[in-house]
């Protein structure tokens, strides 16, 4: 069942992988999966794991069940009114509605959404309207038999329930895939999943004509809210630093900070307290915990090419510094390293580079600079600079504001590049970055 | 069986839809169910109302920074037992320089290890059936944390330390699980993968205000309109620590002795908005933004 699911939706950057599928197969065997909306709420909460992800999580759901392509940045209404799903959805809707039609165009998105949306926690609590309707209706008993061939008619009679407790959960499964596979045809889309006028297409129950509020399962106007609101989809990763994804490169630089659980025999501690209590010696544990961040921020404020990245990078470790108040030093340059770097933007103030190379070997360098100098300004004392720095703080890298592309245009990117590792100013590049130090041991 | 009908929450507690559908899901999954969400947005209190409506057993685990899987299953108390094996020799050495006082183990008797065994709440959790099991903000944990948990918890079987008796649990009587989390730290893939995952939204106003109703059902509708109002006033207006559930709920709480035409005149005027505002720079900017133009303040309330 749904074998393309996983990929389809790892398309959209999510994960999906058997587990999800086997979940899902869980989920329908215990009866959680009775309408189109529960398999929205169930793999939603499988495949959802950051809130960022619901946004492409709902994408890729109305794709692939709905055949309904939500561009970037569109509204979800538009997106459906686009659909040929909804034009034929609305169609049968048109036809098999008695009275006449008096439904603005908004009313039939919302009620084209809810019944989306619709979750067999809504129906069971709408049925009980509609059920002493049925119970007076003769062909309820037949219904089971009809219910088999209900994915290949469209004509389903309204304001009846289908029992399929009798089906095995192999069929059920199957079931879903064929009216997923027609949904998606073009010929026959419209109303597989959705009933027209409140039915659910598959499974136990179904409600009444008008058994259902507008706007009343919250599914759709949730879906909704999603599409319109970007904290629901995932920062550009390759965009460049701006004051806008400091917050999220902050998150990534968190993975600088050493943490661990494990316990440790404390030596002193167990004579300690072993002493105090009289010569009973019980091992004492102690968390061993490295919570130690010491940061060298060099950085390249030379030069127009830099100017508009100052700022930000400034404000990203100043706002590192006040989360995790550590040691952290900050340095200028120009272009490139030859005796001395500045600690101040002005550079004014000189510090040899000696005395840089006489820190805590343990400093974590972050250099931050274009790389793009002329060739005769990178001469061998500087090299020899760099690489001392390099040898000395294992935890070097190179951030690079200009875009990976030109990097192998510029020479002395390149000559760089060879000592220090370096990568984009980007989120994921300063966690590539972080990753990368982690790796080196002092 | 296990408890796995749906629950809509409580008088006391307003339970999302959503929330309550993937409780639901979690629970008739035997998965746990992992509520992330901003602070102050009922996280906590989802198991807590449903454990005392469904009249269920309650087990809690606060996370914090030294939480490990010792404290949350079980660990041997060796202070406990290295004191009691002595006592025996002591009441001995006593009763031979015919001292009459023994010393007492307090009922524990040092062959039997399991005495010893200080049982954590994972383990009370899985001895009592259909109990209910809340890990609070995980994301205050060590790294390995989350991953060794749910090894744990996977298995519904732990083993005593020392004393090696093994707690069991069916997949019938699997408490209902439920983690919360602040994201502070990120949690692990493979953590999230055996988890079900609900992000709470921050209720809108109409929800606000039936979630105001649970809690102060007496208050004048008049003035929790005027209190809503300023409320998502203050939210939108980008402070460094928007106002929360929590906070309007105490807001109000100082208010409604109050009559509600006085009541008005004070939300009019801020008073007591230290409950919504948590930080000075915050204080500060809304202070000046109110005395600069007072009636302005308030009129911008309604969404522009």
């Amino acid at each position: 069942m749904f074998n393309s699911l996983p990929a389809y939706f790892r398309n959209y950057g999510l994960n999906a992988d058997v587990r999800t599928l086997l979940v899902l197969r869980k989920a329908v065997e215990k009866n959680l999966v009775k309408t189109l909306g529960d398999v929205y709420n169930v793999l939603k909460g499988i495949i959802v794991k950051e809130p960022t992800e619901i946004g492409p999580f709902t994408r890729a759901y109305y794709k692939y069940f709905l055949n309904i392509d939500i561009l970037n940045g569109e509204k979800l209404d538009d997106a459906i009114l686009r659909s040929e799903t909804f034009k034929q959805w609305k169609n049968k809707y048109l036809e098999e509605a008695d009275q006449e039609f008096d439904e603005s165009l908004e009313d039939l998105i919302n009620r084209f959404l809810d019944q989306v949306h619709l979750t067999h926690y809504d129906i069971k609590e709408l049925v009980s309207g509609s059920k002493i309707f049925d119970e007076d209706n003769p062909d309820l008993e037949d219904q089971e038999d009809n219910s088999n061939s209900f994915a290949a008619s469209a004509e389903r009679p309204l304001n009846k329930m289908a029992d399929y407790s009798d089906l095995s959960l192999e069929e059920l499964l199957e079931r879903l895939e064929k009216i997923r596979a027609q949904q998606r045809s073009k010929h026959s889309g419209g109303s597989h999943w959705i009933g027209t006028g409140g039915i659910s297409a598959y499974g136990h129950g179904g409600a009444a004509k008008d058994g259902i509020r507008v706007g009343g399962t919250g599914g759709g106007k949730m879906a909704r809210k999603v599409m319109g609101n970007s904290n629901f989809f995932p920062i550009d990763m390759d965009s460049i630093l701006s004051d806008n994804n400091v917050d999220a490169v902050l998150n990534s630089i968190k993975g600088v900070v050493e943490e661990s659980a494990f316990e440790k025999l404390d030596v002193p501690g167990t004579i300690k307290t072993g002493l105090q209590r009289g010569g009973l010696f019980i091992p004492e544990m102690r968390h061993d915990k490295n919570e130690k961040l010491q940061i060298i921020v060099l950085i390249d404020n030379g030069g127009w090419s830099m100017a508009p990245y100052i700022k930000t990078v400034r404000d990203l470790f100043k706002k590192m510094k006040t989360r995790f108040s550590h040691d952290l030093k900050t340095y200028y340059f120009h272009n490139t390293i030859y005796d001395v770097v500045f600690s101040d933007p002005n550079r004014s103030k000189a510090v040899p580079i000696d005395k840089l190379l006489l820190n805590d070997k343990n400093y974590r360098v972050f250099i931050i600079g274009d790389a793009a100098m002329s060739p005769y300004e990178l001469d061998r004392r500087s090299i020899r600079n760099w690489q001392a720095i390099q040898k000395k703080f294992k935890k070097t890298v190179w951030l690079n504001p200009e875009p990976v592309k030109y990097w192998n245009h510029t020479y002395t990117t390149q000559v760089l590049r060879q000592i220090i590792n370096m990568f984009p100013l980007t989120i994921r590049g300063i966690e590539q970055a972080v990753l990368e130090m982690n790796r080196q041991k002092a | 069986m296990a408890e796995t009908s749906y629950w809509e929450g409580s008088d006391k507690y307003l339970c999302d839809r959503e929330l309550a559908q993937a409780f639901h899901m979690a629970r008739t999954l035997g998965m746990p169910l992992l509520i992330e969400g901003e602070p102050g947005t009922g996280k906590t209190e989802l198991p807590i109302h449903y454990s005392n409506d469904r009249k269920l057993d309650l087990h809690v685990y606060p996370v914090g920074s030294k939480s490990n899987v010792d404290q949350f299953v079980a660990r041997f108390d060796h202070v406990k037992y290295l004191r009691d094996s002595q006592i025996e020799i002591l009441n001995a050495q006593r009763a031979e320089k015919d001292l009459e006082t023994k010393l007492s183990t307090g009922g524990r008797n040092p062959e039997s290890l399991a005495d010893y065994v200080v049982k954590g709440p994972a383990t009370q959790a899985f001895q009592s059936p259909n109990s209910v099991l809340l890990i609070d903000e995980i994301d205050k944990a060590p790294r390995e944390f989350p991953n060794d948990l749910l090894y744990a918890l996977s298995h519904r079987k732990f083993i005593m330390p020392e004393s090696g008796e093994t707690i069991e649990v069916s997949e019938e009587e699997m408490p209902a699980i439920v983690i919360t989390s602040n994201r502070e730290q990120e949690l692990p893939t493979a953590f999230k993968g055996r988890c079900i995952y609900h992000y709470i939204h921050f209720p809108d106003q109409e929800v606000m205000r039936q979630i105001v109703e649970k809690h102060h059902p007496t208050i004048n509708e008049k003035v929790v309109d005027v209190a809503l109002d300023v409320f998502y006033h203050l939210r939108r207006v980008g402070l460094d620590r928007a106002p929360t559930t929590r906070e309007i709920l105490n807001w109000l709480k100082y208010i409604k002795p109050l009559a509600p035409k006085e009541a008005i005149q004070k939300i009019e005027k801020l008073e007591g908005i230290g409950a919504l505002i948590k930080t000075q720079t915050d204080l500060e900017r809304i202070q000046q933004g109110v005395l600069r133009n007072p009636q302005d303040f308030m009129r911008r309330s309604t969404p522009n």
